[in-house]
């Protein structure tokens, strides 16, 4: 394996990351938004965000992803393998998402709400002010899970021809016919981004536990 | 449209093998998993320094790696060390090891919130190590992880759609067979989506099923 | 005394730098009812946890009908076979019931006998509902813990430990996870017990049972044994300051409490 094999890799990684942030970043406020419309119960809305996740997290990202890239083209819209990955991406980590933040909004506790009617706040501020902040805590545990499950999901995006990580090292295996040493680069590129998201999760999750301890 | 679901219907012995194949790696792995998880939960929670160690590096390895990342060194790096499987041997032991990882962490997760009291009294009655985790700790932590453990399968499901790279016949590999003999993308994709959602949809009802057991036994 | 069941000779632990328990030694004879007293912290828990090797004592020794409890013959630490093979003997009820919360009432009677003492299953059967019945619940047999109230599950609790058939019974606090009008009714099992001459340590806050059961009171003070005696002496007349100040705050407990 050559020091460009070793780049190609690294390259590789580069997509990985770049491809789970857009889809982090675009799939987390989606996620809020689809959990608000099933937790304020807008009528058929909240019935479709329903059928939605449940079919969307039930979907294999993989075939999520060939549905997309050759099913648009054929109503019209073009895709390149690129959008195609984004797109299959959002789609399914905003279904997982949205049923972090409805969990936590399902279990917001009433009189807190109450409350900030009682001094007046209007829904927005009530929102920003005092939802928001409480959900964010209480969901964050499962949002990092859902971020590391993203990244392990990624190698999916080969079958459109991204070539991610794990792409890249099947591809120098077959070249040099040693698959073994590029695959040990794919994990040892793997590992510390994963790890470092597992451990945040754990970390957030024994502070938080520790908080209603002491409380 | 009308026309492209039929043509995905005059296919539908491949798509319905290729459903059979996806059920039955999910299923056999999901069993094989949960039960190696049971073995591997112990190991984590021992109180050997080097067991629980090993343990906690093999799972928090598997967490680490992208299942499709594991099912290629199987497939493709460990004939390089004189180990060959076929494609379906491989899939189904990559499915296998990597899902155990995640069950026993599972297992292991519901097992350090469980009240210590009931334990401690299976070591005052006298029940010796293997005896007490088979008859006194596993049972509640199967019941009060079921919902986690049926979201884990449902995680099977979709690990297992992975395997159409290596060519394994399943549903997602049958769907794709079809859309490139007859060009009807929406149509076959689509319908691989919604026997994907069935499968899951009983999975969900099974573990439904076992939340009522466990109410009872809280 | 009558022929000696447990003897607890200077036994001693600690947790880091907490003593909790100091060289505290006392014996049970067969048929004797031992109730444990004490502030909260002194040490009982802990006590009755060494007795079965729970905890492992840091010094002293624990005899059990004369045998050796948690060191073998040849002075070595016993392993887990040895030591589940003691403690089949010695019956323990739970503060908190310890029930089993997947199997039923009548399973979770039958158990450890069956499982562990690998005893005939229709004969335990029998004996379990024969104990049931004494303890009230045998319309309670299929019903899974969960279903029960405190007091039942606490009745259950010690139909669990007799079905051992042990030598002698611990029991931590049986009655003080439960609401006022549910311990009456355990205390009601317990006395039948100790007047059928059951061989029972009993740590508990029931002055009035305590005063009324047992044969002797065991008092302990930041991990020492300081007083024991008969109960008329200890509750009416106590020797040491301490165990005088622990009464005061029960008195109304201790001239009242009987039920
Ligand atoms: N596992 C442990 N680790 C450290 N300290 C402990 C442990 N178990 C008990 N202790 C400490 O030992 C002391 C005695 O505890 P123990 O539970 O035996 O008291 P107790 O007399 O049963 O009290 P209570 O009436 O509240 O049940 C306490 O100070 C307690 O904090
Ligand atoms: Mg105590």
């Amino acid at each position: 394996m050559s020091g460009g094999d070793i780049a190609a890799i690294f390259q590789g990684a580069i997509v990985t990351v770049t491809l789970s942030l857009i889809g982090i970043l675009i799939g987390l406020p989606i996620g809020l938004g689809l959990a608000l419309l099933r937790w304020a119960n807008v009528p058929v809305l909240a019935r479709i965000v329903a059928l939605y996740v449940s079919v969307s997290r039930a979907t294999p990202l993989v075939t999520l992803l060939l549905l997309l890239f050759f099913a648009l083209p054929n109503i019209g819209v073009p895709v390149s393998p690129t959008s195609a990955a984004v797109l299959a991406l959002v789609m399914n980590t905003s279904a997982f998402n949205c049923e972090v933040w409805r969990s936590a909004l399902a279990n917001f506790p009433k009189d807190q709400y109450e409350a900030a009617q009682s001094v007046g706040m209007r829904a927005g501020l009530r929102f920003r002010r005092i939802v928001l902040p409480q959900i964010v805590r209480v969901s964050l545990p499962g949002l990092v899970n859902e971020m590391s499950m993203l990244i392990k999901a990624t190698p999916a995006l080969a079958v459109v021809g991204v070539v991610d990580i794990t792409r890249a090292a099947v591809r120098i295996g077959a070249q040099t016919y040693k698959p073994l040493p590029p695959f040990l680069v794919a994990i040892a590129l793997y590992v510390p981004i994963v790890f470092v998201l597992v451990s945040l999760q754990r970390w957030i999750e024994r502070r938080q536990l520790a908080a209603k301890v002491a409380a | 449209m009308i026309h492209d679901f039929g043509i995905v219907w005059s296919e539908r012995a491949l798509l319905l093998s290729g459903f059979a194949n996806t059920a039955i790696l999910s299923a056999l792995s999901a069993v094989v998993a949960l039960l190696l998880g049971c073995i591997l939960t112990p190991a984590l929670m021992s109180k050997h320094q080097a067991v629980s160690g090993a343990a906690r590096v093999f799972v928090d390895g598997m967490r680490c790696v992208p299942f499709l990342l594991l099912a290629y060194i199987v497939y493709y790096g460990l004939p390089s060390l004189g180990i060959r499987f076929d494609n379906w041997t491989s899939g189904l032991a990559a499915l296998i090891i990597y899902n155990a990882a995640y069950m026993a962490e599972i297992l292991r997760g519901a097992w350090v919130v469980q009240p210590r009291e009931p334990i401690e009294a299976g070591v005052a009655f006298g029940f010796s190590e293997i005896k007490l985790f088979r008859r006194i700790i596993l049972p509640p932590l199967l019941l009060s992880a079921g919902p986690v453990l049926g979201n884990q399968m449902i995680q099977i499901v979709k690990d297992s759609a992975f395997l159409t790279i290596i060519a394994i016949p399943e549903l997602t590999h049958a769907a794709s067979s079809i859309q490139s003999r007859h060009y009807v993308p929406f149509a076959a994709f689509i319908t691989a989506v919604f026997l994907y959602w069935g499968l899951c949809l009983v999975i969900e009802a099974g573990v439904s099923s076992v939340g009522r057991v466990a109410e009872a036994r809280r | 005394m009558a022929q000696l069941v447990l003897d607890v000779a200077g036994i001693s632990k600690r947790y880091g730098d907490v003593e909790v328990l100091r060289d505290v030694s006392f014996q049970v004879g067969k048929g004797e009812t031992v109730c444990v007293l004490g502030p909260s912290g002194s040490g009982k828990s802990t006590l009755l946890r060494c007795i079965n090797w729970l905890e492992r004592p840091d010094a002293g020794q624990i005899y059990l009908n004369g045998a050796q409890v948690g060191i073998t013959g040849g002075g070595l630490v016993m392993g887990d076979r040895d030591l589940s093979r003691i403690r089949t003997r010695i019956g323990m009820v739970f503060q908190h019931f310890a029930l089993w919360p997947h199997l039923t009432v009548l399973q979770n009677l039958m158990e450890a006998p069956v499982q562990v003492q690998k005893r005939d299953k229709a004969e335990v059967r029998d004996e379990a509902l024969a104990l049931l019945a004494k303890v009230g619940l045998s319309e309670k047999r299929d019903s899974f813990p969960a279903k029960l109230s405190g007091g039942q599950k606490q009745r259950v609790g010690i139909a669990r430990a007799l079905a051992m058939r042990p030598d002698l019974l611990l029991f931590d606090e049986p009655t003080s996870a439960l609401d006022p009008e549910l311990v009456g009714e355990v205390l009601v099992v317990m006395r039948d017990l100790a007047r059928d001459g059951m061989t029972m340590v009993i740590v508990t806050h029931e002055m009035g049972f305590a005063r009324e059961a047992a044969t002797r009171v065991l008092f302990l003070d930041h991990g020492r044994a300081v007083e024991t005696g008969s109960p008329e002496r200890f509750f009416s007349n106590p020797e040491t300051e301490r165990a005088r100040q622990f009464l005061q705050r029960y008195a109304g407990d201790a001239a009242g409490g009987r039920r």
